[in-house]
């Protein structure tokens, strides 16, 4: 009878042992699960919200941004570039080397985005690197452009003149 | 296993999750959006990329395939949401009728995939992707690092037999030689090989080390690792020959310090092990384990020398340094619960920077538990969970910032309400298109009178008083004219030539006067003409402003209510799923801390028995003479 008991007793045990095992390993996978789920909700608003305020501090009439792409360029680095809008510093942008490895492989980066009244603008650049035997290289690029009642788009393109065996720099804009 | 996680750790290269996927240029040059998404990707920022591949995948993600797939899957690597990318990753790349990658960037996407997994300590899964890796298919720059990612996982995971010939796959003079042949020198003292064989491979992994970047760190890890095995292994010459290898400023020089001692004591150099315990003692904090382990192995020593009254006393020293530690992990407990042990640390964190490439920042000048922290942070599974936290934490900040921004969008779109209001309400755009209305009138009947006017043949019309008599005289001499006429004996032609002058003259200067009155009407009139087509131009403008007054306020609140909502309840969320982690974390810690106490607890004990055992031993009237001399 006592044997009984004490195996009774031992089944018990391991029985109890076992499910508080399970359930700790359950609660460990549930919380791992809430978190990625967190994280991709997390994200998912964030993206709302920066949508939001793309739409409502630069409505379509007034909006202008500048994107900046680089293509196929193995002997330019680009170091930084610098905005000026109709005579005023706009914004300027110091490149990592992830960034520029980056942009070589296709990226396009959003340089600036901002509010433009409808007329006559003027845009320039200035693009400072280093080519491909380490001497820093400073290019400014220029663009007169009209602005209608509707969004502006430019883009400072940085590519490889093929004939001449040097990088070309524009501002090119989007229609 | 101590050991294999500290050369896991140590080697584990800077590789980012966008480095999984294959070279895919933007297909389209004007699509802004996707090429945001792969700057975004490729510079490490992952949050944003994975947002852009959300937007573009709501736009039904036209012309790119699986590419967003992949794309996204790699964002989720990089933001450590490790289950979904697996997911992803594993549905793209392991079905071989998925042609849209070819067998170089797939064997290259496995190799990355076990690499991430291998630095996440997932070995397992690692070991899977790296078996899927085709060696034909590597690029060469990779191949070392591929064996010796092969024959790491195949030693400690899978098949050993198969790690040898990864490892003699592995160029001698590559930097991954000397890890590879670390890691098999573990991997024999694991295997009860015999000793001679791995003295020769610890040998070859040093001989390796000058091909790394950091040689010196390296020698010392092996160094140690080398003179631990020995030491337990019961070879104290070649461990000591090892162990005093190790120099005396790395992170290192503790625990070999304490080996070093150990293993002099073991061939009855008792008197040369004093020293390395001393220096250890000396430099480092009582915080850390070695040194603790040291001030119950000095007295041990001095005991050993027959110097038993030094022991008494270096016992009791320890004694009451242990009370200390004791005291000093109890604090660090209670800082633990009340939220001023990991809290600091979280609250220092980069914001907008999470995801499991970005580093915790550990440095926490002057805070008690700075020490503690950087020795639990050796723990592979702290740092994952700890990082864990400093994600949530951070996507907390993040989910408060964006409230606060919520909070300012809606102020914008009340301010313009306003603003609108304000222009809708202006009665002065409609006043003056009654008084532009009534000039208009007025200016109508005007010119109508002036045309009438200057059409009148008297030209009665425009005259003033005075030429109105000139006028009537010139009528009066008109008259005085006929009247001649009519009469038949008058014959003077003279007098009527005079009349007929007279009249001439009087004709002349009124049209002369008329003229230029005519004139200075019509500039007047063209003047005012002007005047008025300015005003209504100006007044059109307004009014077209008036009627397309901005509306970009318009569903604005009503978002951002919305948003803000949706922004409180996954706040409120992450904070219950903050608090689970964080007491996971706090578990971790707090089993640490106890496990630490234990410990010493269990070296005061021992201490303390000691004392006891000793004071007996040299108990002696003089002595307790002195003592109550002292006491007294």
């Amino acid at each position: 009878m006592k044997a009984t008991r004490s195996f009774v007793t031992i089944v018990l045990c391991m029985v109890s042992l076992f499910i508080s095992n399970s359930v700790m390993a359950a609660n460990q996978a549930g919380l791992d699960a809430s978190i990625e789920e967190l994280k991709a909700e997390v994200v998912e608003l964030n993206q709302e919200l920066f949508e939001l305020e793309e739409q409502l501090l630069y409505p379509a009439t007034t909006s202008f941004a500048v994107y900046v792409s680089m293509e196929s360029v193995d002997d330019f680095q680009v170091s930084s570039i610098k905005l000026n809008l109709d005579e005023q510093d706009v914004t300027s942008y110091l490149y990592s080397q992830q960034q520029v490895k980056a942009l070589r492989r296709g990226g396009i980066q959003k340089l600036y985005s901002g509010n433009l009244k409808p007329g006559l603008h003027k845009l320039i650049a200035e693009i400072q690197g280093k080519d491909a035997d380490g001497r820093v290289l400073k290019r400014s690029v220029l663009a007169e452009f009209g602005k209608a009642r509707s969004s502006k788009y430019l883009e400072v393109k940085i590519s490889h003149n093929d004939k001449q065996n040097r990088p070309d720099f524009a501002i090119v804009e989007w229609k | 296993m101590r050991w294999l996680c500290l050369i896991a750790f140590a080697i584990s290269t800077t590789v980012l999750a966008e480095d999984l996927m294959p070279d895919q240029p933007r297909s389209s040059a004007n699509d802004a959006l996707f090429g945001q998404a792969l700057f975004s990707l490729h510079s490490g920022d992952y949050q944003k990329a994975l947002g852009l591949n959300q937007r573009l995948k709501k736009r039904s993600g036209k012309g790119y395939g699986k590419i967003l797939d992949i794309h996204k899957a790699t964002a989720q690597l990089g933001l450590g949401m490790s289950k979904s990318a697996k997911q992803q990753f594993y549905s793209l790349i392991s079905s071989d009728k998925n042609t849209i990658i070819p067998n170089i960037a797939r064997s290259q996407a496995w190799f990355y995939l076990a690499q991430h997994f291998y630095n996440k300590g997932q070995w397992d899964t690692a070991l899977v992707s790296i078996r899927k890796v085709k060696v034909a298919y590597i690029d060469e720059a990779l191949k070392d690092e591929f064996h010796f990612l092969s024959a790491t996982l195949e030693l400690f995971q899978g098949d050993v037999t198969k790690a040898d010939s990864h490892i003699l796959d592995i160029s001698q003079t590559s930097l991954w030689a000397a890890y590879a042949f670390t890691n098999l020198a573990i991997s024999y003292t694991e295997r009860d090989i015999h000793t001679s064989k791995v003295e020769a491979v610890f040998n070859k992994a040093l001989l390796m080390t000058k091909y790394t970047t950091h040689p010196d760190e390296l020698v010392d890890k092996i160094n140690l690792m080398a003179g631990q095995f020995f030491f337990s292994t019961g070879r104290g010459r070649s461990a000591i020959k090892h162990l005093k290898n190790v120099s005396l400023d790395s992170a290192f020089t503790p625990k070999a310090l304490l080996t070093y001692g150990w293993a002099l004591t073991e061939q009855w150099q008792y008197h040369d092990a004093l020293q390395p315990w001393y220096m250890l003692k000396t430099s480092h904090s009582p915080l850390n384990q070695d040194v603790q382990e040291t001030l119950i192995a000095i007295p041990h020593l001095l005991e050993k020398l027959n110097a038993k009254v030094m022991a008494l006393g270096a016992f009791d020293y320890a004694t009451k340094q242990y009370d200390i530690i004791i005291e000093q992990l109890e604090e660090s407990a209670k800082r633990l619960n009340t939220g001023e042990f990991i809290e600091p640390l979280l609250a220092q964190q980069v914001p907008d920077r999470w995801g499991a490439f970005e580093m915790v920042d550990l440095s926490l000048p002057n805070h008690p538990d700075g020490i503690y922290l950087k020795d639990v942070m050796g723990q592979g599974a702290f740092q994952g969970e700890l990082k864990t936290l400093r994600d949530l934490h951070v996507m907390r900040s993040q989910l408060n910032n964006g409230l606060t921004q919520l909070d300012a969008f809606k102020d914008v779109s009340q301010t313009r309400q306003l603003e609108y209001q304000e222009i809708k309400n202006d009665k002065r755009i409609i006043s003056s298109a009654k008084r532009l209305g009534k000039f208009e009138k007025r200016y109508k009947k005007l010119n109508k009178k002036i045309k009438v006017a200057f059409k009148k043949p008297d030209g009665k019309g425009l005259a003033s008083e005075s030429e109105k008599i000139q006028l009537e005289n010139i009528a009066a001499v008109d008259k005085r004219i006929t009247h001649l006429n009519q009469l038949k004996d008058f014959k003077s032609q003279h007098y009527k030539q005079r009349l007929r002058r007279a009249q001439g003259i009087m004709k002349w200067q009124l049209s002369e006067r008329y003229l230029k009155r005519k004139k200075k009407v019509t500039d007047s009139l063209a003047l005012l003409d002007r005047k008025l087509k300015k005003a209504r131009a100006q007044h059109n403008a307004t009014k077209l402003a008036y009627v397309s007054a901005p509306k970009a306020f318009v569903g604005y609140v009503n978002k951002s209510n919305k948003l803000a909502k949706k922004y409180q309840r996954q706040l409120v969320e992450l904070e219950k799923v903050y608090q689970q982690q964080r007491e996971k974390v706090g578990s971790i810690v707090k089993l640490d801390i106890k496990k630490r106490q234990q410990r010493v607890m269990d070296y005061q004990l021992q201490a303390r028995l000691a004392a006891a055992r000793l004071f007996d031993e040299t108990s002696n009237k003089d002595r307790s003479v002195a003592d109550a001399g002292v006491s007294q």
